[in-house]
């Protein structure tokens, strides 16, 4: 295994370089970056144009610019990392680590929710297969395929921000929107869970009247401008999805699996009560949060090994993931808490521009949900094209999966159609999954680019804009080094899950 | 089908008892090209302790029959008529009654054990779900039975076979796995999908003694589907025949082997090749002051792979093939028959030694001279389905190698394409039908008249027949004998079936592990083997005749014992606990977890 | 769509044509009878390809994209012209005209003026001409280089596949807009052909992958086999045996590479690299009015409905190309 993957990164780190030589050729042939010199009347022009042309080495051969570059990145393995300087002379290293913090958490982020979705969709839409939910979302797909993402971003930030943001202000939905909204969530619904004609027309009719009266409700007590959730929520929403946890995973028939993730939810429950009445949570960290998410792992798995029965491993499985979804919920339920101070301190909460508000005063909560709330456009349409490959690479795969001669032994030992896909095709089909979400990796970053452009981000895609316009390739070459190691990693870590998925591969 | 010609069984036996039974059963599908009558109406029942057999050729509706009581058809199927196993009406349950049916009361043996196991799953996490699903153990128990199941089914090593993954076992052993599975749960019928198909010869009798085994020591049930003759005889105690969704005759095992009523069954019976029954082949002339048309020496082949040792398929083999004589070269999967095939059509280089072809060296031909000794040579492969270019209607496909060597214009090649059709007996029309129209032995003939296309002196055929119906392999293997009669030339057949060898072989080259066990004339090898290993190999091949077959088995027993060999059987120890026997009926395994379970 | 194979219980890969009926189609058994067994059809015989035309003439989707895709190309060309001949609208897409009101849709000005008064539809026929051209070609070219590169690596194996496959992974390893600009940035001076070839230049390693994957597992089978024992030359093989039949992959993948190039080339207009002012294509036109969106919504939306109409008929009509070629995934159960 380790000999396998050694060998991956070798031929990684070659093809990686052959990229970067040819990146460099082309970037400094593309172009005079002495143009605006030869343009200008100043009489200064001639003396500046020959400072950068020392600067910048123009005078060398390529080979040797290259390898002076190289020279300073292969620096980086010695702690010296030099990137060069770009054309106004200020150092890239120190433009690249402003740039790559924000590119990457929207790429990472992207990529997770894309992989969330895409397979979650694809399996729903195998396993309804041609339902008025399978065309609904293949239609989908078709279109978010078409979608040119400029034109997308667009239009997500006139409806998403802007006409958002002019809401919010007075935060009540008209009745006839409550209504449509209501409805399509209704249909949706109705289409997904499938059934009978007379179920369908159960679960849409109760679909539409409790969403409805919610959003009365919510209207009425201008929940959207000071909403709360609070400890109830938060355990009949970890309570709601550990049962349905249980019911994907084991079964609800086994009692053992469903106790155990009930009681993961109890206790998260008690814990949250006392980190609230001892004000931890109040002004936490990152660092915090994250040890404290550990813990809670570790107590959930915890639960799952001693309730765990014969089926330990599985119960395991569901208590852990019960008791991810738990600290989420109690991370919503700050976040939400911490709405209307943010509503205060930020009147137009979805920005348009930029990665944070600069300048922002508020506390741990009200900042997160400033980031947030400018990470969420971008993405999301950085997601939503990758969705939709995902989505039909696992439609494929499952209906492919579905078919095969292992999946009817399964049927034929008595086992039931969760039983089979659970355990028997998803797994199997996750496996030719892998190397699509690698390979999108690369087109989430081209993507990244323009994403960034529209929403005015000074990130790694303003540096490669920037320095290309220059013909200047210390930039640009830093924007391929970032994403190259960043899309040559997302290759291993495929090769590895890959491997971890399908035993016939394991050496 | 007009007539139903249906016997009627021996011990007349009440319908109760039966623990499967179909009654006028029919099975329709529905496709966009109007509805499919698969199964046109059949009765049948199988009983405790008793082995049916389903016979026919592909299309006719058998394993469809096997499906229905499993309740796994498709979803543009249509089942009419009742299917019972045991005393429920499978028609009658719904998802939960037919899943609570499945592996508790009918389990399935499939044919092919190297898809019917999940890749990613470990043995035993296959063989406990089956358990633990139908409430019969769970954890530490399910685990410590499901090596004793292992156990029972003759794999050895058990507790670390469990923690293995499919693909590391063999082939046989796979389908002992599934075997394993199927009787997991103690069901009272087990239905075998054509359970040794897949397998290999002395693989397959050994399956076959432990399914035997399953009926006399658990009283199961079995309902045998099978197109090969051989596997009824060896295993069945009645037999249904199917031919188009109808079963024509029915009877026990000796009354439709030994005196089949139906013409089809008679037709049938009379395709399936016996060993030393047809000796038509004719006498070798001798040929010895000519130049053998191949010539063998030291040949050695090996497979590179990567970051591993190279693998030696075919180590040190010489044998010749004279001219207008047939070369039979037998031998198990894995034997290295088919890569000599290659290897003498210069589509595998060998390792070391030495391929002559009518003289000529053809590992050290290039270009020009290559191409024109490969003029010389025909081949025949094994798969229908992939023998010919799909893109081209036949006469293009059978034209092919004239228009590669620029032999002749558009209307002799014509001509000669219409002549070959007449050769191989096919209608002239199929000039412009293309492959995917063909069925399978039409294919196959459609590669014999491109083999012939050149008038080739040596042709090697792999496995020509092995992919066909036996009745379409007969008329096909007949055709064969009669053309290298009429153009004389020379062939090596390569082929696993030793009965198909000892029908138009002169002489045999028995293979075993890449090296040549026994070579000599086809009354030699085949009907008086030296070597241990051909005999073991002649004695695992069943014969269509019951009583006769019988003989065989006790012989091959004894040939087994004498070796110092075990006889494939079900261990079931005194202490042999049946599972789920002591549990009450509609018993909900996942209530008494606390029970059996911590 | 169904095919009837999926349904067939047993045997044979046999695939029916229409008019046949029965699945048991190899139930004649008499030995050295003739004919020996039953004709699979009595009328006439249809090739693959006739077989795959038929199928891609039942899809709904693909049939009517292809419609739209017609009138889209009509409009776009007939309408303004191409190059000296005119076309039957009456207007250019470099004048400038008096603007009528804000500029907005009007009978004389269909898609409404710009900001200065210049007439929007010519603008856009003119942007959509480009597009479609522009991505044609790449299309075309990059399916040409990616199924020679694709055949050459998977049917010599060895030195020949390594070689090629490290090239394909070298430009895989950088994000296909970003090669894109840096040589559209090159390219653009060259006008819309030389764009048009060098991006054609680099979008063909996805298909060369899928190529040679298609060409290793044919090159296993026995009728290329057969043929190299008959001794046909390596390029007889690959044009006559194995291209053929790889064709379904290569036709799927070309149109997918169309609705791509589309998108590719209106990104890079976006970004500036693309197609250049004065001239345009429907990525510039989007790119100058992103800002006009609150004022002067339809300089937004013409352009770019226009887009997501041709990459989406596009897609589908690959899709109803899938579907036509590999019947498999469109069972009905």
């Amino acid at each position: 295994m380790l000999k396998f993957i050694l060998r991956r990164v070798g031929a990684s780190v070659l093809v990686l370089l052959g990229a970067s030589v040819l990146m460099y050729i082309l970037v400094i042939n593309s172009g005079d970056p002495l143009a605006d010199f030869r343009e200008s009347n100043d009489p200064r022009a001639a003396a500046q144009m020959r400072s950068r042309i020392a600067a910048m080495g123009l005078e060398n051969p390529w080979y040797e610019r290259y390898w002076d570059w190289l020279k300073g990145v292969g620096g980086c393995f010695t702690g010296q990392c030099d990137l060069g300087n770009s054309v106004n002379g200020t150092s890239v290293l120190a433009l690249t680590e402003q740039a790559a913090g924000s590119t990457l958490r929207l790429v990472t982020l992207a990529t997770l929710l894309a992989i969330v979705l895409g397979v979650g969709l694809g399996i729903l839409t195998a396993i309804r297969q041609y339902s008025a939910f399978d065309y609904t979302v293949t239609f989908g797909a078709f279109l978010f395929f078409a979608l040119p993402v400029f034109w997308a971003a667009v239009l997500l930030k006139e409806f998403g921000a802007i006409r958002y943001n002019n809401w919010i202000a007075e935060g009540q939905y008209a009745p006839g929107t409550i209504l449509v909204i209501a409805a399509v969530l209704a249909l949706a619904l109705a289409g997904l869970l499938g059934g009978s004609r007379r179920r369908r027309l159960l679960t849409g009719a109760a679909t539409f009247v409790f969403v409805a009266a919610v959003m009365f409700v919510f209207n009425m007590i201008d929940w959207y401008r000071n909403p709360s959730f609070g400890l109830v929520m938060v355990v009949l929403t970890s309570a709601g999805a550990a049962v349905l946890v249980t019911a994907l995973v084991s079964g609800l028939k086994n009692r053992k699996a469903l106790y155990a993730s009930l009681t993961t939810v109890a206790v998260g429950a008690v814990i949250y009560l006392v980190l609230a009445i001892a004000g931890v949570l109040a002004e936490p960290t990152w660092l915090l949060l994250a040890g404290l998410f550990v813990l809670a792992l570790a107590i959930s798995v915890g639960i799952g090994y001693f309730m765990g029965g014969y089926a330990k491993k599985q119960v395991m499985m569901i208590t852990g993931i019960t008791g991810t979804i738990t600290s989420l919920m109690v991370v919503v339920d700050q976040l939400i808490a911490h709405w209307a101070s943010f509503l205060g301190l930020k009147s137009r909460p979805i920005s348009t521009i930029g990665a944070e508000t600069p300048q922002f005063g508020g506390g741990f909560w009200e900042s997160a949900l400033d980031k947030g709330a400018q990470l969420l456009l971008p993405t999301l349409l950085l997601a939503l094209i990758s969705v939709a490959t995902h989505s039909r690479y696992t439609r494929a795969s499952m209906l492919e999966v579905m078919g095969q001669d292992y999946v009817r032994t399964a049927r034929s030992k008595g086992l039931s159609e969760r039983e089979v896909i659970v355990k028997h095709a998803f797994r199997n089909a996750l496996i030719p999954i892998t190397t699509i979400v690698a390979f999108d990796f690369a087109a989430l970053i081209g993507g990244a680019v323009i994403t960034e452009r529209v929403f005015g981000w000074k990130g790694m895609g303003q540096l490669f804009q920037q320095g290309l316009n220059a013909t200047d390739p210390n930039p640009v070459m830093a924007f391929f080094l970032v994403t190259g190691v960043a899309a040559v990693t997302m290759n291993l870590l495929a090769d590895i899950a890959y491997a971890s998925l399908d035993p016939r591969i394991r050496r | 089908m007009t007539t139903l010609d249906i016997t009627s069984p021996g011990p007349q036996a009440t319908p109760g008892d039966a623990v499967l039974s179909f009654e006028d059963l029919t099975v329709t599908f529905g496709t966009d090209f109007g509805d499919v009558h698969a199964v046109k109406g059949i009765t049948l029942d199988v009983r405790p302790g008793e082995v049916v057999a389903l016979v026919g050729e592909s299309g006719s509706g058998k394993s469809v029959t096997s499906m229905t009581a499993l309740g796994l058809l498709p979803g543009n199927a249509r089942v009419g008529g009742t299917v019972r196993v045991g005393d429920k009406d499978v028609s009658k349950l719904d998802g939960k009654g037919l899943r609570q049916m499945r592996g508790n009361d009918v389990a399935m043996v499939f044919q092919e054990p190297m898809t019917a196991l999940n890749p990613v799953l470990t043995i035993g996490d296959q063989l406990t779900e089956g358990l633990q699903l139908h409430g019969i153990a769970f954890g530490k128990q399910a685990e410590a039975r499901a090596a004793e199941l292992l156990r029972m089914v003759g794999i050895p090593e058990p507790e670390r076979r469990l923690k293995q993954f499919p693909h590391e076992l063999s082939g046989g052993q796979r389908q002992r796995v599934v075997i394993a599975m199927a009787i997991a749960c103690d069901p009272k019928v087990i239905i075998a999908d054509e359970p040794t198909t897949a397998l290999d010869v002395t693989v397959q009798a050994d399956i076959l003694d432990l399914l035997r085994s399953l009926k006399e020591k658990l009283n199961t049930g079995i309902l045998l589907i099978t197109h090969n003759m051989g596997v009824v005889a060896d295993m069945a105690d009645r037999v249904a025949v199917m031919l188009k969704g109808d079963i024509v005759e029915m009877g026990t095992v000796e009354q439709v082997l030994n005196n089949p009523r139906h013409e089809y069954t008679r037709r049938l019976l009379a395709a399936v090749p016996r060993l030393g029954v047809t000796s038509a082949a004719p006498l070798v002339e001798d040929h010895t002051e000519e130049l053998p048309a191949l010539d063998l020496r030291n040949l050695v082949i090996e497979y590179h792979r990567l970051g591993k040792p190279a693998f030696r398929a075919v180590d040190d083999v010489s044998f010749q093939v004279g001219p207008g004589e047939i070369v039979g070269l037998v031998g198990e999967s894995g034997s290295g028959k088919s890569t000599i095939g290659k290897c003498a059509l210069g589509l595998i280089p060998a390792h070391s030694g030495s391929v002559s072809i009518l003289g000529q060296d053809l590992t050290k031909l290039r270009g020009k001279e290559l191409k024109a000794l490969r003029k010389r040579i025909g081949v025949v492969f094994q798969d229908p389905s992939a023998s010919m270019n799909p893109r081209l209607p036949v006469g293009e496909v059978i034209a092919e190698p004239m228009v590669v060597h620029k032999i002749g214009d558009d209307r002799s090649r014509r001509r000669r394409v219409l002549e070959l059709l007449d050769a191989v007996e096919l209608p002239r029309s199929f000039y412009n039908r293309y492959p995917h129209e063909l069925s399978g032995g039409q294919r196959q003939r459609v590669s014999v008249a491109r083999a012939l296309t050149l008038e080739p002196e040596l042709l090697v055929a792999d496995e020509p027949t092995s992919a066909l119906d036996v009745s379409v392999q007969a008329s096909v293997l007949k055709m064969f004998t009669n053309l290298q009669e009429r153009y004389r030339f020379a062939c090596l057949f390569v082929s696993h079936d030793l009965a198909v060898v000892d029908m138009l072989a002169h002489r045999v080259v028995v293979l075993q592990n890449g090296e040549i066990v026994e070579q000599g004339l086809r009354e030699d090898v085949l009907h008086n083997p030296r070597e241990e290993y051909t005999r073991r190999l002649l004695a695992a091949a069943p014969v269509p005749e019951p009583v006769e077959q019988r003989r065989r088995r006790e012989e091959r027993h004894a040939l087994l014992l004498e070796l110092g060999d075990e006889i494939a059987e079900l261990h079931v120890e005194d202490g042999y606990e049946r599972p789920g026997v002591d549990l009450p009926k509609g018993h909900n395994p996942y209530t008494t977890i606390d029970g059996p379970g911590v | 769509m169904s095919d009837i194979r999926n349904t067939a219980p047993h045997g044979e890969d046999f695939e029916p044509v229409p008019g046949a009926q029965s699945i048991d189609v190899q139930g004649g058994v008499g030995a050295g009878h003739l004919p020996p067994e039953p004709l699979p059809t009595e009328d006439k015989s249809y090739s693959q390809t006739q077989l795959v035309w038929r199928r891609f003439l039942r899809h709904r989707a693909a049939m009517i994209s292809c419609a739209v895709i017609v009138l889209i190309v009509l409009v776009a060309y007939s309408s303004i012209g191409v190059g000296p001949i005119p076309g039957w609208w009456d207007k250019t897409y470099l004048a400038t005209y008096d603007k009528i009101g804000t500029g907005s849709p009007t009978l004389t000005h269909p898609f409404g003026q710009d900001a200065i008064g210049k007439d929007y539809f010519a603008m856009t026929m003119r942007g959509t001409q480009h597009s479609l051209f522009i991505a044609l070609g790449i299309g075309v070219l990059s399916t040409i280089l990616g199924t020679l590169v694709g055949a050459l690596a998977g049917y010599f194996r060895g030195w020949v596949d390594s070689v090629l496959m490290r090239m394909t992974d070298v430009f895989i390893v950088i994000p296909l807009l970003v090669i894109a600009a840096v040589l559209g940035k090159m390219a653009s001076s060259w006008g819309i052909w030389g764009l048009t070839l060098i991006l054609g230049a680099v979008t063909w390693t996805g298909l060369a992958r899928l190529v040679r994957g298609e060409v290793l597992s044919l090159r296993e089978r026995e009728f290329v086999m057969a043929a190299q024992a008959v001794g046909t030359s390596a390029s007889r093989i690959i044009v006559k045996h194995i291209l053929p039949n790889a064709v379904g992959v290569i036709i799927v993948n070309a149109t997918l590479a169309i609705s791509s190039a589309i998108l590719l080339e209106t990104a890079l207009s976006f970004l500036g690299y693309g197609v250049q002012s004065p001239d345009t294509s429907l990525g510039l036109l989007i790119s100058q009015n992103q800002n006009a969106f609150a004022t002067r919504p339809w300089l937004f939306w013409w352009p770019g409905l226009l887009i997501l109409t041709i990459a989406l008929c596009v897609n589908f009509i690959g899709d109803g190309l899938r579907d036509a070629f590999d019947p498999r995934q469109t069972r009905k159960d």
